[in-house]
């Protein structure tokens, strides 16, 4: 039983990473830099965690305000650019954060040995949850809570008129411009939040591997943010959800007993997916047709 | 001062390989406007193609090989095109982004399944050539792999503005809905522009095999990055533009290292074209019109 | 509907057939998948052919007498942490007793933060399952959790005797030029932390360092730099593709130190087919080569399985028959119901050991749940890696 809790907490941090990207995507913005986000938010969490002593809550809280002003700060130079010249620019940002992260050491002495980052060795020892003595199902349950919670709030973003300010940006930038919408409140705020989401699941995300290292936030990290809510389906957040389930339990957990196979068919799979649900796999129609099986029925 | 010179030489040498894997970025994006990124995983793969010749006929000559991996690039970039775009709506650019990363993460792990993952030798050409004056060395060949790159690049432009085909391809290049009424076959010059980059790609891919010594999966991620910012830096469908942005990146990548070292290199790469980006969105050679 | 019975029938006795013989699942895993799929595949080869000579022999005798057969399931871990974290788990639900890998250095290091630091703290939610190391090197990782047991060779104590070879050898050579994969954790840590050290200690002068990255493919400067060092010897801790990469190079500048010295995850076929003619001389000490009998018969097997037998995977093979003998001294049980109770029994024999029996001789094992393996030291030679001298 363990192992499907363990699944289910991988799952829920890639789902506040792919919802990261979720929430910028939505205004147009493909962005590279999510998985830069999740580095900053985790090493902010497990440095204070681990060389300050705090509670993994308050350092969550911390690293998502970090994470969301890096964002921040680059929402604003991401404004002049679009298309494939923000996809490279965010990559590049993204690196950046990387590679600061292999050339960054902080370490303290605590007891006789010295824990903190250490540039290429990485920041070992990340064990808040063991040693407080948190079972995998009580993990689980702490780190679905913020998944939760993040897509509660996404929920209702989506139903608010700051959702419909989104979508509109991301549909038609001039058009949106034209009804009066303020381009630049609106692209920073959702390249903002995104990076907050990112920190919390990159905070979580250090204390489930208890060892992180630059490598773990390489591109590969930073395509598959942007593939969760693309393969899932931007119509809304539960599309993100699903696709992660499709790649992390599926993909990656389901098909293990395949051997090779496994590998082979995890790239060819995602081809499969996007050439037969182009817009996702919960795309408006399949999201209307779920609505009248588990709304009692049509209504309109 | 000798050092420097040198450093910035090698790499604008190096930056060369770039060039040629630009091209072919440059190539579909300046007539799709969209991105494949599965290029330089295809690449490479028609590299190790080329090496199917060594298995079926041992001790062949490298130029068959070359040939070879030519072919293979043709036949894999139509491959990438029905599996990524045919099918794929074109109102789904998000689609075809994603297909084309399954197609590379498929085609790094066909080519590990098929070597176990172990780097192979690749046939070199003018390896041991150096050209020299004094302490100063350059690399024959990556001059070569240079030379290729502005063959290819005439080619390329003799292809587009003096054939019926270029004729087309510019025409769904700037609007394809008009091409379509003029009776042009958009899906087939789509296709055609696919086999033309994945040619070039072949190539690309052997000759960075035969100037690094060796093929490994490991170079497919490394290109890929270097083939987008090429892209950008050069202006999105510049093919002159992707060759002067690939010398550049080559060139700034080796004088970073000279004088910051092999750990902070990237990082400064990384900020500068991110800087450059935001200061110069539409690269050094942006084609007029500004279309996205 | 009779067919239908007897297809039942059969699967009833089938069942009941498997039931009376006795299985012991050891799983193993490791990277199948990408660049580093070759180790996998070795080691998987191994433990394959290391349970069918147990199985050949009887298998492995219980608390109650009896014997039962060692079952082997190997799992893919991608080098991944996040799935070597899975995988691990995943093991631990089934009733596999203990496991060996993984591949990578780090998926080794988070897999072992998330094991329980202390046996017997109750505090500690960590998981309780032994994992005994078979590939991922880098020093000092076993002491992260009192579960983590590794049997690789000790990098210290065979470049330190490597450098004092060298210098007994050749008095005439003073300095060493160092060459190294800066982003990855082993060879990033085998230079920094262990051939630089040692090759002062044995009185050598280091002369100067440079650095590349994983998957660079362009080795001017750092070779330039090298040419101007002019030192004696070249160590290079890298793995084989930036190594095959970098000795290019330095023909192409002309550089021709007097010795070269590789790192141990070098010394497999991986060098060899990318650049045998370069790698001519390079000297790599190495836990294996086959040079007796035992040797020789375990990679034979191994070569049945489809596997190569190096350092790595042979280490796999020994991890085998340690475990076996683990097992029968510590009296497991090997029932349904004591899988706990058996792995806890099986880390405790670990750690009681103080010395196994490998394929070169005795290795003796410390504290912190690492091994000092026997070693040699093997050097290219045309397409092959021969034996150039036994310091033992």
């Amino acid at each position: 039983m363990d192992f499907y809790f363990g699944l289910a907490q991988l799952v829920g941090v890639h789902t506040l990473l792919g919802l990261s990207a979720y929430i910028v995507l939505l205004t147009g913005q493909v962005s590279l830099a999510q998985a830069g986000f999740f580095a900053v938010g985790a090493y902010t969490a497990g440095m204070l965690t681990v060389l300050a002593g705090w509670h993994l809550v308050p350092a969550l809280g911390v690293s998502a305000l970090v994470s969301a002003a890096t964002a921040c700060a680059v929402g604003f130079p991401a404004l002049r650019i679009k298309g494939l010249m923000l996809v490279v620019a965010t990559l590049a940002f993204g690196e950046g954060v990387r590679l600061f992260f292999f050339n960054f050491d902080y370490q303290i002495a605590k007891g006789e040995v010295k824990v903190g980052p250490l540039g290429g060795e990485g920041f070992r020892q990340i064990r808040f949850f063991p040693e407080h003595g948190w079972s995998t199902l009580e993990v689980m349950l702490f780190i679905w809570c913020f998944v939760l919670l993040v897509m509660a709030l996404l929920w209702w973003i989506d139903r608010s008129r700051y959702g419909a300010a989104l979508r509109a940006v991301g549909e038609d930038e001039l058009a949106a411009q034209a009804v009066g919408l303020n381009l630049t409140a609106i692209k920073v705020s959702a390249m903002t939040l995104g990076g907050g989401i990112a920190g919390i699941g990159g905070g979580l995300y250090a204390h489930y591997t208890t060892h992180i290292e630059h490598s773990s936030f390489n591109i590969l990290v930073a395509t598959f943010a942007l593939a969760y809510p693309i393969v899932g389906g931007l119509q809304s957040v539960f599309g993100t959800v699903v696709a992660v389930i499709f790649v992390q339990a599926f993909l990656i957990e389901g098909l293990r007993d395949l051997g090779d196979w496994r590998n082979l068919l995890f790239g060819a799979l995602i081809v499969l997916a996007m050439n037969l649900r182009p817009r996702g796999f919960l795309d408006a129609r399949t999201l209307a047709s779920l609505k009248r099986v588990f709304g009692g029925g049509p209504r309109a | 001062m000798l050092d420097i010179l040198q450093a910035v030489s090698d790499g604008v040498l190096f930056g060369a390989t770039y060039a040629l894997i630009g091209i072919g970025f440059t190539l579909v994006f300046g007539v799709m406007h969209k991105l494949n990124l599965s290029y330089a995983a295809a690449s490479v793969g028609s590299a190790y193609a080329g090496l199917l010749v060594l298995e079926v006929m041992a001790g062949a000559p490298a130029w068959l090989v070359f040939l070879c991996a030519f072919a293979a690039g043709g036949a894999l970039g139509y491959a990438v095109y029905l599996t990524c775009f045919h099918f794929i709506p074109l109102r789904s650019p998000l689609a075809t982004l994603m297909a084309t990363v399954g197609m590379l993460l498929l085609i790094d792990e066909v080519i590990v399944h098929a070597t176990n993952g172990m780097p192979q030798a690749y046939p070199a050409i003018f390896d041991d050539v150096m050209l020299r004056a004094g302490a100063f060395t350059l690399r024959g060949d990556l001059l070569l792999v240079f030379g290729v790159a502005v063959l290819c690049m005439i080619a390329l432009m003799v292809l587009l503005y003096r054939t019926r085909l270029g004729l087309a391809t510019r025409a769904v290049s700037q609007q394809s809905v008009a091409a379509q009424l003029c009776g042009i076959r958009v899906g087939q010059v789509n296709a055609m522009t696919f086999v033309i980059t994945g040619l070039l790609g072949g190539i690309a891919g052997a000759l960075i095999g035969a100037s690094v010594g060796a093929l490994s999966p490991l170079l497919t991620t490394p290109l890929t990055v270097k083939g987008l910012i090429v892209t950008v830096i050069g202006g999105l469908g510049s093919i002159p533009g992707a060759i002067v942005a690939g010398l550049l990146v080559g060139g700034f990548e080796n004088v970073l290292q000279h004088f910051r070292g092999v750990t902070e290199r990237d990082l400064y790469v990384m900020l500068l074209l991110f800087a450059f980006l935001v200061f110069r969105p539409d690269g050094l050679f942006a084609t007029k019109g500004g279309r996205d | 509907m009779k067919k239908l019975a007897l297809a039942v029938a059969l699967a009833f006795a089938a069942g009941g057939a498997l039931a009376q013989e006795k299985t012991i699942k050891i799983a193993g895993f490791g990277a199948k998948s990408g660049v580093v799929r070759s180790f996998g595949v070795n080691s998987e080869a191994a433990m394959l052919a290391a349970a069918e000579v147990i199985n050949k022999q009887g298998g492995v005798k219980l608390a109650d007498g009896s014997k039962a057969k060692i079952a082997v399931e190997f799992l893919d871990d991608r080098c991944n942490a996040e799935e070597g974290i899975s995988v691990i788990r995943r093991i631990a639900g089934t009733d596999a007793l203990v496991a060996i890998g993984p591949t990578c250095s780090n998926v080794a290091e988070p897999l072992f933060g998330i094991l329980q630091k202390k046996v017997d703290n109750k505090g500690d939610s960590g998981l309780q399952f032994p994992v005994f190391t078979d590939v991922a090197i880098k020093v000092g990782l076993a002491k992260i959790s009192e579960w983590a047991f590794r049997n690789v060779p000790n990098e210290m104590t065979m470049y330190n005797s490597v450098f004092y070879w060298l210098h007994q050898k050749y008095p005439d050579l003073k300095t060493v030029y160092g060459g190294v994969e800066e982003d990855f954790a082993h060879s990033r840590a085998t230079w920094h932390l262990v051939m630089k050290d040692r090759a002062k200690a044995s009185g050598f002068a280091v002369a100067g360092e440079s650095k590349w990255l994983l998957a660079d493919t362009n080795f001017a400067t750092q070779v330039r730099e090298m040419k101007k060092a002019n030192a004696d010897i070249v160590a290079i801790s890298a793995h084989p593709f930036t190594t095959c990469g970098v000795l290019k190079e330095m023909q192409r500048q002309g550089v021709k130190p007097k010795l070269l010295v590789g790192l141990t995850s070098s010394s497999s076929l991986e060098t060899l087919q990318g650049c045998a003619k370069q790698a001519q001389g390079m000297i790599i000490p190495s836990s294996f080569a086959p040079v007796n009998k035992e040797a020789k018969f375990a990679a034979e097997q191994t070569a049945k399985k489809k596997g190569a037998a190096d350092l790595h995977s042979m280490a796999a093979w020994e991890n085998m028959f340690i475990l076996k003998q683990v097992m029968e001294s510590e009296k497991i049980a090997g029932t349904r119901a004591s899988v706990q109770a058996d792995r806890r029994k099986i880390r405790d024999g670990l750690a009681k050991l103080n010395t196994t029996q490998g394929l070169l001789g005795v290795s003796k094992r410390d504290a912190e749940g690492e091994a000092d393996k026997p070693y040699l030291f093997v050097q290219a030679k045309g397409n092959d890696w021969v034996v150039l001298h036994n310091p033992l």
